[in-house]
Parts: C-alpha cells; structure tokens; sequence
C-alpha cells in the first residue's frame, strides 16, 4: 500500500483514533503526517522535562497523543521515573546489597575523633 | 566537639554509613571513591552541625551534604574530563521506530501498572534500579542522578560539568531511554512487578 508508511496506527492499536473507520483513517493520516513522529516526539518529551514546551508544540503533542498510546505512555514514564529517582537517596539502603565495611567505619570514626581535638 | 558530640558523631556512621555509602556508591561505582565521600559528608556534618536546626531528618540533612560532595567531585572531573559521552550517543535504539519515524509496535512502551507509591516501598525495584543505573556509562550516569536523582537545574549541571545544553540534552534522552527499556523488560515486565 503506497501510503502505508504514514499511517502511524495499526488496526487494532489502543490509541484515542485509529483507523476504526473511513474518517478515523484520515484523521490520522493527518495528524500523523501534521505532528512530530515518534522518533522526533520522544527527543521533545524528554526535552520537555527539563525546559518547558512552547505552546504550538504542547498542542501538537495532545494531537499526536491521539493517534499515539506509546508516546503518551513514554511521558508519563519519564515522569514515573523522576518521581521514584528522586526518592532513592531514601531508598538506597535497599537498592544494595555491598555492605559498609567494618575498616571504613573505624577509620571515618577515628578521623571524626581527630577532627575534634 | 564535646565527648557526648563525639559519640554523636560515631552513632551517624553507625545509623547512616550504610545508607550513604550505598548511595554514593551508585553514583561513582568506585568503593574507594564512596568511600571517601561518606568520610567527607561526616566531617563536614561535624563542621556543620550549628547549622542544622532539626528541620529535616539526619538521613535527609547527611543525603544533602553527601549531594554537594558528590556534585563537587563530578565537578572535577568535568575539569579533568570531557563529559560528553558520544558513544553512547550514538543511535541503538533504532529498532524501536520503523524507517518512517513512528514506534515499531512491536517494541513500544508498554503500560506499567503498578503506581509509583507502590512500588517504592519495594526492595526489589530499587534493586532493579540499581542495576539499571549501573548498565549506563559512568558519564551519562551522572548526568541522569544528577538531574533525575538530585533535582539539579539543568544549566547547572552544563556548568558542572562543563558541557553544552544540547549536549545535555542528548545525554539524557539517552539515558531516560535506555532507563525506562531495562525498568520494563526487568521489573514491569516481570510477575514481580507487573502484578504489585
């Protein structure tokens, strides 16, 4: 099919519009062919994170989120990802298992004596 | 320091140590260097301790200071270093996308189910986020914790580490990348984490 390559939505995709029909098949078309691709897009989310998103770009984004699940579900795990980093300085007794040596302990407690006197 | 702020002191590395230590560690991967940070964080928590009021918790209040040793130390080696990891820039996850742009259905982000809060209280994720961390390069590691981890602004981290804002970018698209495709195939796509 020669327009294949631009149709950015399988049958049967979970997206908002997919091609369920004649006119769900243009729309995103259009929009596929309109917004940024996947490829593209992810690059912009990830930017987004840490430098805000112009207007025109917020608004292509909410367009291409309607033919395109996966990049909705992309930012929204870039978020889960900062949420939970963030929380690891609280955690990180539990992400390792290589114990504080005994050696390091004494000598850290030493210098600490020292440093008062 | 007072005999009692003394044996104050010497309870931090007890009560605290393990939990610095490991933290650093993740962040260098160097025991020595780990190591080193924790001894620094404690000796400046000595210097310090007039300064800190009770505000926070101890854990916090040490987590903060060993963040400023930790951003020192990459501070200096940004100095010593280029920070710019363009091998690992280079495009491997071009599998992901079909030649047009758009995900190739077959390996795009699946849903995660469980809920932040769920599984933070879960030894086991942060055991897999290690590990994650742990597959990027040294360089592009401290880029991600810096930003992702300590909040650093962005243009602070560029000035850091001596690196450009696109630089910066492109490192940590990389690494968010690379991130979130080994958090799914090793905790959300697993029974142990797709069913918390």
């Amino acid at each position: 099919m020669p327009d294949e390559p631009y149709n950015p939505s399988p049958i049967g995709n979970p997206s908002v519009l997919a091609r369920r029909n004649w006119w769900q098949t243009m729309l995103v078309k259009f929009i596929g062919k309109h917004t940024p691709k996947c490829r593209e897009m992810v690059q912009i989310l990830s930017q987004s994170m840490d430098k805000p998103m112009p207007l025109t770009m917020r608004i292509k984004k909410r367009l291409h989120f309607l033919i395109c699940c996966w990049c909705e579900r992309y930012e929204e795990q870039l978020q889960y990802m900062r949420h939970t980093a963030r929380q690891f300085p609280e955690h990180a007794d539990q992400a390792s298992d290589v114990p504080f040596s005994v050696e390091a302990r004494e000598r850290i407690k030493r210098k600490l004596a020292e440093s008062a006197r | 320091m007072s005999t009692l702020d003394s044996q104050t002191a010497a309870s931090w590395v007890d009560n605290h140590g393990e939990c610095l230590y490991r933290y650093a560690l993740v962040r260098v991967r160097r025991p020595e260097i780990a190591e080193d940070l924790v001894q620094e964080t404690f000796l400046a928590a000595v210097r310090g301790y007039e300064k800190f009021g009770g505000r926070s918790s101890e854990r916090s209040w040490l987590v903060g200071i060993l963040k400023n040793k930790i951003v020192d130390y990459f501070r200096k080696l940004g100095r010593e270093t280029s920070f710019t990891d363009m091998e690992f820039l280079s495009d491997e996850f071009s599998e992901k996308f079909v030649s047009v742009g758009f995900w190739n259905h077959d390996f795009g982000p699946h849903e995660w189910k469980p809920e932040p809060d769920e599984v933070m209280h879960r030894a086991e994720f942060w055991q897999v986020m290690r590990d994650c961390l742990s597959k990027l390069p040294e360089k592009i590691r401290a880029v991600f914790t810096m930003r992702e981890m300590d909040g650093v602004p962005s243009k602070e981290v560029c000035a850091i580490l001596s690196i450009s804002d696109s630089n910066l970018w492109v490192m940590l698209h990389r690494a968010r990348m690379a991130l979130r495709e080994c958090l799914e195939m090793h905790w959300f796509d697993t029974p142990t984490g797709g069913t918390a």
